[in-house]
């Protein structure tokens, strides 16, 4: 008869839930971020400096590209398999059918009749925001070349982060992305403010961010910066948590949200702060239709939004995740 | 789109006369077209023209953005894909109806029931064009997750004939008139798609059978009706003089 295991003998697993707190709710962690607001005094308040969220906390803007750095140089190394683990790999079907919807790569056309001139099949230059280790960008370039015989247009994939960027360059010389190599162009730059030497203005075709705007500093800024890169016609595209629109659905996805992904975060990357923020980080995120608005105000045209002016965009999963898309009108310089 | 303004005039005219009598609910001062943006309209009209040769596809759509000077990239302004070509192309044939409507509206007979058949067989004639690629078209339209929008369509062409056609009814059979017209459209638009005759000569026969049909069926109705109202009443006298109290 096999010993029985008893109390007095925890597996690794159970010490390290015993050691660290085990378990925190959303009231907790709403809680935890007001204690800690007002237990810290903040000065650049009382100097009345812009002041930005990081997650639930308020910090000054000037310090929230930093903290956020630091957050996804701890998470990089671990970032693939978190985001199965979180997302319990839904976040792959997402993308595929992100880069699905928007169609990437050039079509060489039937020769019109009408039209006789030469169908044009110019290569499309596409921009990856906060795209560091590839997984759209891969998408993009596997979908151009699979489906529209498209073996030209290029990538530039753009990241605040080094550690994330260096993530994808290691991926990309993985024998299944190796053909994709070539045609990547990899920068380290901030997306509200893009070197405009290498991203000149009207310049790019299909600009996306996925999991990546609600990150920035100014998200707004990202837009006009992404209107100004845009050629005339082009399309922003961003793939976003948002928030549910069921409510029995929401209670169970803020439970898992709150509940298990930052100790997941603890157990396999060893970094709950990190995930602690990325939840946060998702609740303060704007809903869907003001989201929406935004990139109207910005000056894109929103596709899909009917004559009462709903929708506008497409909820993933009931809404824990949503494509907004804008394009760029022909006589918006 | 503005409604004709010699109606438009009479109207007002009437209005001023005898005031808050026999007003409708149709506005001929506000614009009832559809909001497409300007970049739309524009695309999906260059794809328009591109339809004959190359059907209700994404090739013709495709061709019409870049007819537009858009790039490639811009197909994500339209989520439906084809579908909003068809639709497009429901929707500019029935407000072109109304454009249409003055000369029609002087044809000497001016019974309902004649405007009626020659509004729909003047939006049959616009199918003309691309009558060769129309099975496509209504094979997407009869797509599960289209099906909604395009019956919504349907119901607005036949109200929007009915309504130019002069219809001022004001009992079930609006509702009745309007589906049967439903009904014998969609019927004959298919039957049009299979039409070899010169000139669409048998779709016209078509649909003046299916018309005449749905009026002797209406008749019979009505005269039905009256003939049970007739014997109901009679019914009710008879018990009232044999004193029961009804």
């Amino acid at each position: 008869m096999p010993p029985r295991i008893t109390a007095s003998a925890p597996s690794p697993f159970q010490k390290l839930l015993i050691t660290r707190q085990p378990y925190r709710c959303l009231s907790c962690s709403i809680r935890l971020s007001q204690s800690q607001s007002e237990s810290a005094p903040q000065p650049q308040n009382a100097s009345s400096q812009p002041t930005t969220h990081f997650g639930f906390e308020e910090i000054p803007s000037s310090s929230k590209s930093s903290r956020v750095s630091s957050v996804f140089s701890s998470v990089a190394s671990s970032y693939d398999t978190m985001n199965d683990l979180m997302s319990l790999g839904i976040h792959r079907l997402w993308k595929d059918h992100f880069v699905r919807s928007l169609n990437p790569g050039s079509k060489p056309l039937l020769p019109a009749s009408s039209t006789s001139q030469e169908p044009r099949t110019e290569p499309w230059t596409m921009l990856d925001i906060a795209g560091g280790t590839g997984d759209i960008a891969f998408r993009l370039l596997a979908h151009a070349s699979l489906l529209n015989n498209d073996h030209t247009s290029r990538v530039i994939v753009s990241d605040i982060n080094p550690a994330m960027l260096s993530a994808g360059r290691t991926r990309a010389q993985q024998p299944q992305y190796a053909p994709y190599a070539p045609r990547l162009e990899w920068l380290e730059a901030n997306a509200e403010s893009l070197p405009p030497s290498i991203i000149k203005d009207n310049s790019i075709d299909l600009y996306t961010v996925a999991f990546g705007i609600r990150n920035f500093t100014s998200p707004l800024k990202a837009l006009r910066e992404a209107y100004r890169v845009l050629k005339p016609g082009g399309v922003f595209a961003c793939l976003e948590f948002s928030k549910v629109e069921n409510r029995v659905l929401d209670a169970v996805y803020k439970r898992w949200s709150f509940g298990a992904i930052p100790i997941i975060g603890q157990l396999v990357a060893g970094d709950r702060d990190s995930y602690q923020y990325l939840v946060e980080s998702i609740e303060r995120f704007p809903r869907q239709r003001e989201w929406r608005d935004r990139i109207s105000e910005a000056g894109f045209l929103v596709p899909g939004v009917d004559e009462r002016g709903e929708g506008g965009w497409e909820n993933l999963t009931g809404g824990v995740a949503a494509i907004h898309k804008g394009i760029k009108p022909l006589n918006g310089g | 789109m503005s409604r004709p303004h010699s109606l438009a005039k009479i109207r007002c005219a009437t209005a001023r006369r005898i005031p808050r009598l026999n007003q409708n609910y149709h506005s001929y001062e506000h614009d009832s077209s559809p909001s497409y943006k300007p970049e739309e309209d524009v695309i999906l009209a260059a794809a328009i023209n591109h339809v004959p040769t190359h059907g209700f596809t994404s090739t013709a759509l495709s061709n019409g953005i870049r007819d537009a000077g858009y790039p490639d990239v811009a197909a994500n302004l339209f989520p439906e894909g084809v579908f909003s070509l068809v639709k497009y192309h429901l929707v500019t044939e029935r407000l072109a109806l109304s454009r249409n409507a003055p000369g029609a509206a002087s044809t000497a007979s001016g019974s309902v029931l004649d405007m009626v058949r020659h509004l729909t067989l003047q939006r049959l004639q616009a199918n003309k064009p691309i009558i060769h690629r129309w099975q496509e078209a209504l094979a997407i339209l009869a797509m599960p997750k289209h099906l909604a929008p395009s019956l919504r369509e349907l119901a607005l062409l036949s109200d929007e004939i009915h309504f130019l056609a002069g219809d001022k009814t004001v009992d079930t059979s609006w509702y009745t008139k309007r589906a049967g017209l439903s009904a014998i459209y969609a019927s004959t638009e298919l039957f049009m798609t299979q039409d070899k005759s010169p000139n669409f000569k048998e779709t016209e026969d078509f649909l003046d059978r299916k018309l005449e049909a749905a009026h002797s069926w209406r008749r019979t109705v009505a005269d039905a009706g009256q003939w049970a109202g007739v014997q109901a009443m009679g019914i009710v006298s008879a018990l009232r003089s044999k004193g029961v109290r009804v």
